[in-house]
């Protein structure tokens, strides 16, 4: 061990006496607020009564609650899955409220507590007014009720359905009860399990037949009070040729505590439809000490039920003290294509285990990975993928890359593909490296003026590049600014 | 976890109490220790990530018996069936893992000592006390690594002298006879090449009969400062036999070490070569092929850990599977803190011949360090079309074509072997076993 470490010393850089480094160092994370609003919320603790109450809460009809009841049932007799690589504190299940809303009750955006929207204007969440300039139309979900829907005019004019989850429930019933747990079944998993049984809130989309979402759509994340654990769930349905895309966007303010977060996103794709679903992940990650952050457990997975259907997933995660996540794609419909793009940064403490699965069940499905890990500080980032040809999965093709890139002596890089073949007519690729920022590029960039953070980033930048067209381009701003954010401090 | 023991742990440990002790209490100790750390633990079933490929609920309803020491040693082998070209210098020959002085030939060059286990500790057990006491270091849990520890009363103890290069391979055949059906036999294989020291090894599985059997091999081995050592794995067992091997190889500064394997036989096969590049400058290259048809199941576990500054390895493996086998690769590169400059780079690529037929490949990248190459690729897929419609434009039949191209596939992996008569052979053996019909149809 001690061997090791002088190793390292005598070989590491020179560290840079910068004043502006340091600064950058203690750089506090900008969406680490906490909006001072009073909110409802049920005691901590996990129970059937709890999950009784917040049904009811919720006016939620009968189907549902018995739905949550059974999942909870069964993530009672479930083990806590420990295989990813990720060293985790034990969680303290009956520790955290399983429900939290703003108290007055908003009827509609006018009605929104104006504090929560200047949340929303401090994160830069075009709600209202902004919201029409950037042509989004969102739906914000604080702690686990959506307050309020933007735009709903103009999709319903289109036949777009997009509402909170709780609405859907209580209007789309049918639908709901239809698609709701039939991509990922309350069982799925440890954790998808907990949301099935407590999910409060998040978003609906169902796209119909031949429709092409006129916008796209935007759903953003907060987690604000204390103690608090949230559990969105969101179900898109796009039918037969219609097409929608939808970003997701995620923070949390700074706590000295762990938060849990564990979402479920189910896509279900028909004939010859396509969604792509891009996230901004930004939970807050902890500080360089590894105190406090969010605990990200996500299950995510699109079902390409029909032929010729496209799931996209684009994924930026940089925040999350915890990041578990794997977005999925079921390729069960003839010819249909799933693709993954993923960048994955983790600094200080943080821990990511994040990748993909891509199961071919349909004649010539294909399927594209490509994850971009960036690891710094003291952090851990692994990609765990999955890809599966099923044995009637002729002419399937599957392309997979994955690189690492470490800057710094204490972090890790890992790679963990599986891939499982059982048809001779497929064709199965995986590619990935791990290396540092080459010296070249960095004396290249130095020797042009360009001082050293800005280089690294600009390094980093086109590391990511490949993901970052998958982007709206709102969102690859954004990406692009969060990766320089996060990387502050992690050179010299 | 902690149900009843299955057949299989029941019969191990009935095989292990009729033993005689070895008179050694050490000795005796570390077998009592690793049987009961094997009982407690139970055959690795397919929910454990290191066996997730590779079910042995068969195997754990099988009470397998100790194959019978006395038989072993009466049963009549033609030498002449053990010889390979090439392969000229000393022969180890252990049938059923019961080492055979009359098949054997242990002249031992100067420098080069050669000594049955059993022999060696009759002798002198203390200087092999490290190695038979310790436990093991990674990899502790595993059943087989116990299984054997616990039951392998023969083996071999090769150790080079510094500084001396050996110029003959030696030659260790374990056979399986074939003739003791529901027996198991193990072996523990000894390997110390000394500092500025050479020498080749050529492993060599072989069947003798149709009984089914189990095999266990455990191999340590350890090359000193700038020693070198080649190694050559033909596993050419038939489909009664059943195998699980390990070889686990310690490097020093400057130490070399390069593996070639050609994976041909058994019902199922379990592999797992490991390699710790402990020594800054060490080097570890592997090779190897897997050629599998009917229900033959072969799983290669590679695990290379860079643990010093400037080590490289490079690993180059490829599988065909064809009938209803499967096969199964997980190639692990894990860097640890502070072993910068190091080089590592894997591939992997599959042929996959039939529908019936499976392959499942995990390459592994573990990396904590940052002054580190890294790569690697793996590839599940077909013969290329175009090269076969190239061939066949030229006036050569498709079998013809399809087995050339399948040659040509798995070529990389064995031309490096520079014993020139030995990788003919392998090559012809290879052809030997590539499907021949168009199978894949």
């Amino acid at each position: 061990m001690n061997e090791s470490e002088n190793m390292t010393r005598e070989v590491a850089a020179p560290v840079r006496d910068n004043a502006e480094v340091e600064a950058a160092l203690n750089r506090r994370y900008e969406a680490g607020f906490v909006t001072d609003i009073e909110s409802t919320s049920l005691p901590p603790g996990l129970s059937e009564d709890i999950v009784r109450q917040l049904s009811a809460i919720k006016g939620e009809p009968e189907w549902m609650t018995e739905w949550r009841l059974a999942a909870y049932r069964h993530w009672l007799t479930m083990p806590e899955p420990d295989w990813a690589k990720l060293d985790i504190a034990p969680i303290d299940y009956q520790g955290v409220s399983y429900y939290s809303a703003p108290k007055a009750g908003p009827k509609s955006l006018d009605e929104v507590d104006p504090k929560l929207l200047e949340t929303y204007e401090k994160l830069g969440v075009p709600l209202h007014e902004r919201a029409k300039l950037a042509g989004v139309a969102v739906d914000a979900v604080f702690d686990s009720v959506s307050v309020g829907t933007t735009f709903r005019k103009e999709l319903a004019e289109a036949g777009v359905i997009f509402c909170s989850m709780s609405e859907a429930i209580r209007e789309h019933g049918d639908l709901v009860r239809e698609y709701l747990g039939s991509v990922v079944p309350v069982g799925d998993n440890y954790f998808a399990a907990l949301n099935s049984a407590v999910f409060s809130d998040g978003s609906f989309v169902f796209i119909p037949k031949g429709v092409r979402c006129p916008m796209e759509l935007s759903t953003y994340f907060r987690i604000n009070a204390m103690n608090t654990g949230q559990f969105e769930r969101t179900l898109i349905v796009a039918e037969d040729d219609s097409y929608v895309s939808y970003l997701e966007g995620c923070t949390a303010p700074m706590r000295d505590e762990n938060q849990l977060h564990a979402a479920v996103v189910e896509l279900v794709a028909l004939e010859r439809a396509q969604i792509k679903y891009s996230t901004v992940q930004n939970w807050y990650p902890g500080d360089e000490n590894g105190v406090g952050g969010i605990y990200n457990f996500v299950t995510k997975r699109g079902d390409c039920r029909g032929a010729d259907s496209k799931i996209s997933w684009t994924q930026v995660e940089t925040g999350s003290a915890i990041t578990w996540k794997y977005p999925s794609c079921v390729l069960r419909g003839d010819r249909s294509v799933g693709e993954f793009y993923s960048v994955a940064l983790t600094h200080h403490r943080q821990q990511a285990d994040t990748g993909t699965k891509m199961i071919h069940i349909g004649k010539g499905t294909k399927s594209k990975i490509v994850a971009k890990g960036i690891s710094a500080g003291r952090s851990s980032n692994s990609y765990r993928g999955l890809v599966k040809i099923e044995k009637g999965a002729d002419g399937a093709r599957n392309y997979t890359q994955c690189d690492s890139l470490l800057i710094g002596k204490k972090c890790g890089a890992h790679t963990f593909p599986y891939m499982e073949v059982k048809n001779p007519g497929a064709i199965v690729e995986h590619e990935a490296t791990t290396s540092k920022i080459s010296d070249d590029q960095l004396f290249y960039c130095l020797s042009r003026g360009i001082g050293e953070e800005d280089a690294v980033s600009m390094i980093v930048d086109g590391f990511c590049k490949q993901v970052f067209r998958e982007l709206p381009m709102e969102f690859a701003v954004e990406a692009k600014k969060l990766l320089e954010v996060s990387l502050e401090g992690a050179v010299g | 976890m902690t149900s009843a023991p299955s057949p299989f742990v029941r019969a191990a440990l009935d095989a292990a109490a009729a033993l005689p002790g070895t008179g050694i209490a050490w000795l005796d100790a570390a077998r009592r220790e690793n049987l009961d750390a094997f009982a407690a633990g139970g055959l690795p079933e397919s929910r454990e990530e290191a066996w997730k490929y590779t079910p042995l609920r068969a195997l754990a309803q099988r009470g397998l018996a100790l194959a019978d020491r006395e038989a072993a040693a009466a049963l009549a082998v033609d030498a002449a069936r053990l010889a390979l070209p090439g392969v000229d210098g000393d022969r180890v020959v252990f049938v059923d893992g019961t080492f055979r002085a009359d098949l054997s030939s242990l002249t031992g060059a100067t420098g080069v000592s050669l000594e049955p286990l059993a022999a060696a500790l009759a002798r002198n057990p203390e200087p092999l006390r490290f190695a038979l006491a310790n436990r093991y270091r990674h990899g502790a849990a595993d059943a087989f690594a116990h299984l054997n520890a616990g039951l392998a009363v023969d083996g071999l103890v090769l150790r080079v002298a510094d500084g001396v290069a050996a110029t003959k391979p030696v030659h260790v055949v374990h056979a399986s006879s074939g003739t003791q059906p529901d027996t198991s036999w193990h072996v523990r294989l000894l390997i110390e090449v000394g500092k500025d020291a050479s020498v080749d090894v050529i492993e060599h599985y072989v069947t003798l009969g149709d009984a089914k059997q189990l095999g266990t091999v455990v191999s340590d081995i350890v090359v000193r400062e700038n020693g070198r050592l080649g190694f050559v794995l033909l596993q050419d067992a038939s489909s009664a036999t059943t195998l699980v091997r390990r070889n686990h190889a310690r490097l020093d500064a400057g130490a070399a070490a390069t593996v070639h394997a050609l994976e041909l036989g058994g019902a199922l096969v379990r592999h797992e070569l490991q390699a710790e590049l402990n020594g800054d400058g060490a080097r570890f290259d592997s090779r190897g092929v897997f050629a599998l048809a009917g229900r033959q199941h072969v799983d290669t576990q590679l695990e290379v850990r860079h643990q010093a500054r400037d080590t490289s390895s490079d690993a180059l493996w490829r599988g065909i599977a064809d009938g209803r086998s499967r096969g199964v690769f997980r190639g692990a590169i894990v860097v640890a803190e502070g072993a910068d400059g190091t080089d590592a780079s894997l591939s992997n690529k599959n042929l996959l011949l039939s529908g019936q037929a499976e392959i499942d490949t995990k390459p592994e990248l573990e990396i904590y360090a940052d002054e580190v190459k890294a790569a690697h690729g793996a590839t599940i897929g077909q013969l290329d079309e175009r090269s076969l419609f190239y061939l066949r434009s030229r006036g050569i039949p498709l079998v013809q074509a399809r087995s050339l191209l399948t040659l040509a596939f798995c070529r990389a992996a064995l031309e490096s072997l520079p014993n020139e008569a030995l990788r003919d052979h392998l090559g012809e053996l290879l052809v030997a076993h590539l499907p021949t019909g168009p199978a894949a149809e």
